[in-house]
């Protein structure tokens, strides 16, 4: 009886800790390094980050979005920064409700040369910073909730207008 | 505005109440313990009258900070905070649980109402325990009470000068869904505390017998039922408000309801091997107790900036602190009472066969807490992470999708062959007898679908990259399955009543279903679940599409000659030829967009495309994406997508971009299939929950009621049931409620003449009508600018006096003689502007209402719920020995009767 039950609590034991190293060894696959803007520039070697999936957390400096309708599909630029950091951002599709100058957002994408967007930096209408190398090409883009109970006050203060685009 | 510091009696009263119900929470603490540790009659009960008067002050604090918002006391910073003057009364209600002090205020509020029900049930039940159970809620109460007192007071005045206006909720949260998700959601998270408190009073008195379960089974039911509906909620909110076309991102804010769900969900049927078995009486106490501390690691997680999370709720060292200090409290103390009376919570029996109901159940434990860990872990996985390297990394929702689809898939199945076993040991014959049927019509229609859609072919990765397998296939073979097992579970009962009473098949089905309320309620939630899977299918179909139209089909400033035309060809049921360059293919759908129409109010200026949406070259609806900046709140903007409901699939249209000026338009297109059948599925659960949960006073009252008639009886189980689907689709109206017109899409017509920046003034005295029928109908619809639901006869913007004066002209065209002719014009209207505007969403009264009154309905119904179960309760004891011999066996020994029907199963 005794060893039924030592067999159990072995059985369990394995269960438990192959099914654990499982998932962990699966969670490499899928790993998305979160960094702050200041964070990611102070590393140095941007280049060692390219390939890898990054989530890029900042404030959209104010004054910095540009919105256009490129090849069928709406694309925009802006300045991610954090820390006196920034890096550039490249995303398409729709945006948050909340994504607007001086809101928190978090860019999910791939660093990429900054020579790569150029074609598209240009067909935005924007000109690239010569000191900032990379960029970050976005797949997707979160703002702060709202719901988060300071978004009223947050909203308030922000007075000045992001872009006198006519494109909204 | 007041020149000194402002004085708010309100603020006084209030902080005053909190401060009073802090020393009675603690004195019921003290009395509690020691009550039942001494066993004094005297001191439990204070301990329990205390909590009465706890929740006494909770309310009077609760009702006093509504009052501060619905007066317009600014000088309570909350208030100022989170409401302005022109925010409508329900707004102003809203915005108590609108920020994180008043939030925490409606927690304790809550508690207090479910605690002051859950001890008046059981306190003559449990007089041996009861007093731990106070203590417990009290512990917890406390808690929550000492952050809103020390740090989050939500009766704080301003030290200077109060403002004369308040900042106002953000526009994103002024709509329907934040009056109804997140009082939901607290609602679930609260509702554990009851079995978690039930529990600890167990293990203090080492009263460890099945009575405690019994107990608590309910609020289990209750936590998980809100839990579900605060989560599909969650869901439908984020599908028609945010724009990116899904309901589930796996945010951390989103998980921290749904691991208190996974562990719910698994007590709910672990309880019942305690009950039938005597077993796992270990296991029930720890998922009690790690329910609950789910909720309170979940609101920690959410609140302390613990995770990274654009959803989450800032962070704040101290709270995280405090919440850490209490999270390790429960755990001590539940553990240590769980070893200290491990003697008493020894197991009678043990598992006899792999094919056994219980084992079935046990697995689908493990795999339900697999579920919660899962989760728990890649939720945590960027903080797990930086403390183990420094490094923050996290996981993407495709991480959660490959590990949660086939956990999913294996639940599933449990969900339908659990059912068919026989407790102890299912023998063979049986297993060929229950099996035979749902699985042979699985591989026939599976093997069907195969042929026939070969997309459900597709290969899928689970677990990791290399691993792809059929999960489209699995699911819906799986769904079959469950359909049919629990099918064939409903057909057998029904038949065996049908020979036992005589009845017609419709009367016994009903009467089945009210006489084992626990079991076949239990069957309808596993097939609410089946119908969500379904749901959950569709996803992996998903189209979505990006296409810009250069101009629409009718241009402003295109000449009256041209335009007419073009209008009328519109308004036809076909789709009009020469619109090449305005419109775009889609799947099996044609778009065209019609029109750019902008608009401005007091509130907003508002840019709306009317898109009409073709099916085989007909006309299957207009809808209208917009994009709203309203003036206050820092010019905030949002998106109003467009949704075209059908069973098959949603057709979902946003606007992500335009130019007013040259009409240019910027249109995401998803085609999201079979999503309906999540809202439907989770009203099929709902459903099931409320069998679960009708009292037995009811049902008996029912059975027992002359004259037995097969009339009487069919009329009787039909009411019963007309209820209880009534009350489902009052949750229906939910999951599908029209958007108020403050959320809905901006469907309206240009009005003629404005332009951007127009304001209201002057617009509240236009186009008034002296004709009844005209003022009537302008007074049954809402204005759709987004004014907190004033209806078009009130509404002082220019879109308002436009409408007045479109139903002047429409009215003015019929005949209104007499009071029938004027009746008939006014329906004329309000059809008209229904069919223009796609949806009842326009009518202010009565339908439109009712999705509001809903949440006031459902409390009066869940207090009434309440009575009756906890009547039950209180009259089980004494009504037990008048009861006849044959109500005994028809209603009251449900489990009796579950269990003798296996048996006979398996001497079948």
């Amino acid at each position: 009886m005794q060893n039924a039950t030592l067999t159990k609590i072995a059985l369990t034991v394995a269960v438990v800790l192959g099914g654990a190293g499982f998932l962990v060894y699966t969670s490499v696959d899928h790993a998305q390094h979160y960094k702050m803007v200041d964070e990611l520039i102070s590393t140095g070697d941007l280049a060692g980050w390219e390939g890898k999936e990054l989530k890029v957390h900042g404030n959209v400096e104010a004054g910095s979005i540009v919105e256009k309708i490129v090849s069928q599909e709406q694309h925009r630029t802006f300045l991610l920064v954090k820390g006196g950091s920034k890096i550039r951002v490249f995303s398409s599709g729709p945006k948050p409700d909340t994504f607007k100058d001086a809101s928190e957002v978090v860019a999910t994408g791939h660093l990429v040369k900054a020579a790569d967007m150029k074609a598209m930096a240009d067909s935005l209408g924007v000109k690239l910073e010569s000191d900032l190398p990379y960029v970050v090409e976005a797949t997707d883009l979160m703002a702060k909730c709202p719901s988060k109970y300071d978004g009223a006050q947050v909203n308030k203060n922000i007075n000045d207008r992001s872009t006198d685009n006519k494109f909204k | 505005m007041t020149e000194s510091a402002p004085f708010s009696p309100i603020a006084v009263v209030g902080t005053l109440a909190l401060l009073a119900a802090y020393l009675t929470g603690a004195w019921c603490i003290a009395a509690g313990i020691a009550g039942n540790a001494r066993k004094s009659r005297r001191l439990v009960s204070s301990s329990v009258y205390g909590l009465y008067g706890f929740g006494a002050l909770i309310g009077l604090s609760a009702a006093l900070l509504i009052y501060g918002f619905v007066t317009h006391d600014f000088a309570i910073k909350y208030v100022a905070a989170t409401s302005e003057t022109t925010m409508s009364t329900w707004y102003k209600v809203t915005a108590f649980w609108g920020g994180l002090d008043g939030s925490l205020l409606f927690w304790v509020f809550v508690l207090a109402l479910f605690s002051t029900v859950a001890i008046a049930v059981n306190h003559r039940r449990h007089k041996d325990m009861i007093g731990f159970v106070v203590a417990t809620i009290m512990v917890v109460q406390v808690f929550f009470l000492s952050l809103l007192i020390f740090t989050k007071n939500p009766f704080t005045t301003f030290l200077t000068q109060a403002p004369t206006e308040g900042q106002g909720l953000n526009p994103l949260l002024q709509n329907y869904w934040m009056v109804i998700h997140p009082p939901s959601l607290y609602t679930g998270f609260v509702a554990a505390t009851i079995p978690f408190a039930f529990g600890i009073g167990a293990l203090a008195s080492g009263r460890l017998d099945d009575m405690w379960l019994s107990s608590v089974r309910v609020w289990m039911l209750i936590c998980f039922f809100f839990l579900s509906f605060g989560l599909i909620l969650g869901g439908r909110w984020a599908y028609e408000e945010l724009g990116w076309g899904g309901y589930w991102a796996w945010d951390p804010v989103e998980n921290a309801g749904l691991m208190p769900w996974f562990t719910a969900t698994a007590f709910l049927h672990s309880a019942i091997i305690q009950e039938q078995r005597g077993q796992m009486k270990v296991w029930n106490l720890v998922l009690v107790t790690l329910t609950f501390f789910l909720t309170i690691f979940g609101t920690f997680m959410t609140r302390s900036g613990a995770v990274q999370s654009v959803h989450a709720f800032g962070e704040d060292n101290v709270l995280a602190l405090q919440f850490i200090v209490f999270m390790a409290v429960i755990l001590i103390v539940s553990i240590g009472l769980i070893v200290y009376r491990s003697s008493k919570l020894t197991t009678l029996g043990t598992f006899e066969s792999f094919f056994s109901r219980e084992f079935a159940f046990l697995v689908n434990n493990w795999i339900l807490l697999a579920c919660a860990f899962f989760v728990l872990f890649a939720t945590m996985f960027p903080t797990i992470s930086e403390a183990l390297d420094g490094s923050r990394v996290s996981v993407g929702p495709e991480f959660f999708n490959r590990w949660m689809t086939p956990l999913g898939v294996i639940l599933l199945f449990l969900a339908g062959a659990a059912p068919l076993l026989a407790w102890r040991k299912t023998t063979t014959q049986r297993l060929v007898n229950q099996f035979l049927f749902p699985t042979a019509g699985t591989v026939m229609a599976t093997i069907l679908l195969a042929f026939g859609m070969p997309q459900t072919r597709h290969l899928t990765p689970i677990f990791a990259d290399r691993l792809k397998l059929p999960v489209s296939l699995f699911v819906l073979a799986t769904i079959i399955f469950v359909g049919l097992s629990i099918g064939q579970e409903f057909w057998r009962g029904m038949m065996v009543r049908r020979r036992q009473t005589g009845s017609d098949p419709f009367t016994s089905l009903l009467g089945l279903m009210l006489s084992k309320r626990r079991k076949y309620g239990g069957y309808i939630i596993h097939l609410g679940v089946a119908v969500l899977f379904l749901g959950f299918v569709g996803k992996a179909y998903e189209q979505q599409t990006d296409k810009t139209i250069q101009q629409p089909a009718i241009v402003r400033d295109e000449a009256a000659s041209t335009r007419v035309p073009k209008q009328q060809a519109l308004a036809q049921a076909t789709l009009p030829a020469g619109l090449e360059e305005q419109s775009f293919k889609f799947g099996e759908y044609v778009f065209v967009y019609q029109r750019l129409i902008v608009t401005s109010d007091d509130h907003k200026d508002a840019t709306t495309a009317e898109v009409g949406i073709y099916l085989d070259g007909e006309k299957l609806s207009t809808v209208y994406p917009a994009k709203w900046d309203y003036h206050r709140g820092g010019e905030q903007a949002t998106t109003e997508v467009a949704i075209t409901v059908r069973l098959s699939e949603d057709v979902y249209v946003v606007l992500t971009g335009y130019e007013q000026d040259t009409g240019v338009a910027n249109f995401r297109v998803f085609i999201n299939p079979l999503i309906s059948w999540v809202w439907i599925g989770f009203c099929i659960l709902a459903l099931g929950v409320f069998v679960c949960l009708l009292p037995a006073s009811l049902a008996t009252y029912v059975a027992a009621r002359p004259p037995r008639t097969r009339l009487g009886r069919a009329a009787d189980t039909g009411l019963v049931m007309a209820l209880v689907i009534g009350a489902t689709l009052a949750i229906a109206s939910q999951a599908h409620a029209a958007p108020p017109a403050a959320a809905a899409p901006a469907e309206h017509l240009p009005a003629g003449g404005m332009g951007m920046g127009n304001s209201g003034a002057g617009f509240a005295a236009q186009n008034h009508s002296a004709n009844p029928a005209a003022k009537k109908a302008a007074e049954a619809m809402f204005c759709p600018c987004g004014c907190s639901h004033r209806t078009i006869e009130e509404c002082d913007c220019g879109l308002a006096a436009d409408l007045r004066a479109k139903i002047n002209g429409m009215v003015g065209k019929m005949d209104t003689s007499t009071p029938e002719k004027a009746q008939a014009a006014y329906e004329g209207v309000l059809n008209a502007f229904v069919v223009e505007y796609g949806g009842e969403q326009v009518l202010a009264n009565p339908r439109s209402s009712f999705p509001w009154l809903i949440p006031v309905l459902a409390a009066f119904g869940a207090a009434g719920l309440l009575f009756f179960v906890g009547r039950r309760w209180i009259t089980r004891g004494r009504a037990a020995p008048m009861m006849t011999a044959s109500h005994i066996t028809s209603i009251a020994d449900e489990d009796l009767a579950d269990k003798l029907d296996d048996e006979l199963r398996d001497t079948d």
